[in-house]
């Protein structure tokens, strides 16, 4: 029986591209904790730039793992983002994905 | 080979990187900014405040007593409620609000929930005059506990549970105690679970805060 080969993370076709980059991992997981969060909050908690942030959330919204709202309270725009269902999925997906990758690394 | 071993153990570095990642954002996540110490040191204060008022001219033995000091308790009550509101809304100004977490609607949902209880039952018991100061005690201590201990069950934090402890003891208590003894057990309880818990939560607090998330980069 071939002993499962060791992979390298550029060969790793299970793990999601989408939220393998460090910025996009770190938004869903904290948008996996709270409802809904204000894009000032997301950057205060990542330490991301406005351009960085706002660049990542968008391909976060375009694969349809976030949600925007925005709106005006008191007068003053306020962007809100929330995850999605496939995003909570893609999240776990991800998680899944990365322990059966660090099990094999281990027993190999 | 030795290229592989080390690719292998670069790969599995930063692998265990991201899975630290996720878990470090979750509980930055879950840690919430706001600060809610002071206001079981408010609280504390508004019940002294409250006792102190009621007895004004009068023996410490008829605070609840309905009267001309009757207002004491409900007026107390409304001026804390309105800087729980107050101060919260100008201390977060050009600050991120903390977005709401299941957890803390949770909690927050039980204290109002508590508050509106306590609230009606003290009021309609005081003006039909089937209150008498034992009882308000023991409703008070009573719903206090009920609630810091689901609190404390909620967030597993001990020390609010030992609140819980206190405040049901404090509602037995009052119902074998005289009404002076059941006062002074009432502004123990008081000292202890409101204002030595709050302070002591405030400090926990300002820990936390201090702890800052590192920077995260695409």
């Amino acid at each position: 029986m071939p002993e499962p080969e060791t992979e390298t993370t550029s060969e790793l076709p299970d793990l999601n591209p989408v939220i393998h980059g460090k910025l996009r991992l770190a938004l869903l997981s904290l948008l996996s904790t709270v409802e809904e969060a204000e894009f000032t909050w997301l950057r205060a908690k990542t330490s991301a730039t406005d351009g960085n942030l706002g660049a990542q959330l968008q391909k976060l919204e375009e694969a349809g793992y976030v949600a925007v709202e925005k709106k005006f309270v008191l007068r003053k725009p306020q962007t809100l983002y929330r995850m999605t269902q496939s995003g909570r999925q893609a999240l776990a997906d991800y998680v899944q994905a990365l322990k059966q990758l660090l099990g094999s690394a281990i027993n190999s | 080979m030795t290229s592989d071993f080390e690719a292998d153990d670069v790969a599995r570095q930063e692998l265990t990187a991201r899975l630290s990642l996720i878990e470090t954002m979750i509980a930055e996540g879950r840690q919430k900014t706001e600060s809610w110490g002071w206001t079981f040191v408010l609280w504390g204060v508004a019940y002294v405040a409250a006792i102190v008022f009621g007895n004004l001219g009068a023996p410490i033995a008829e605070w609840t007593t309905f009267g001309h000091r009757a207002l004491a308790w409900p007026v107390s009550m409304i001026a804390a409620m309105m800087l729980m509101f107050v101060y919260p809304a100008l201390a977060s100004r050009n600050k991120p609000s903390s977005p709401d977490t299941a957890i803390g609607r949770a909690i927050y949902s039980m204290w109002i929930a508590m508050g509106i209880s306590m609230f009606l039952l003290l009021l309609a018991s005081g003006n039909s005059g089937r209150l008498d100061q034992q009882l308000f005690v023991a409703i008070v201590a009573s719903m206090l506990a009920t609630t810091n201990a689901a609190s404390s069950m909620i967030l597993k934090w001990r020390q609010q549970g030992l609140c819980a402890i206190v405040w049901w003891a404090t509602a037995v208590a009052a119902c074998f105690c005289n009404v002076t003894q059941c006062t002074l057990v009432f502004l123990a309880a008081i000292f202890l679970c409101q204002i030595v818990f709050g302070a002591y939560g405030m400090i926990s607090e300002r820990k936390t805060m201090a702890r800052k998330p590192g920077a995260v980069h695409a």
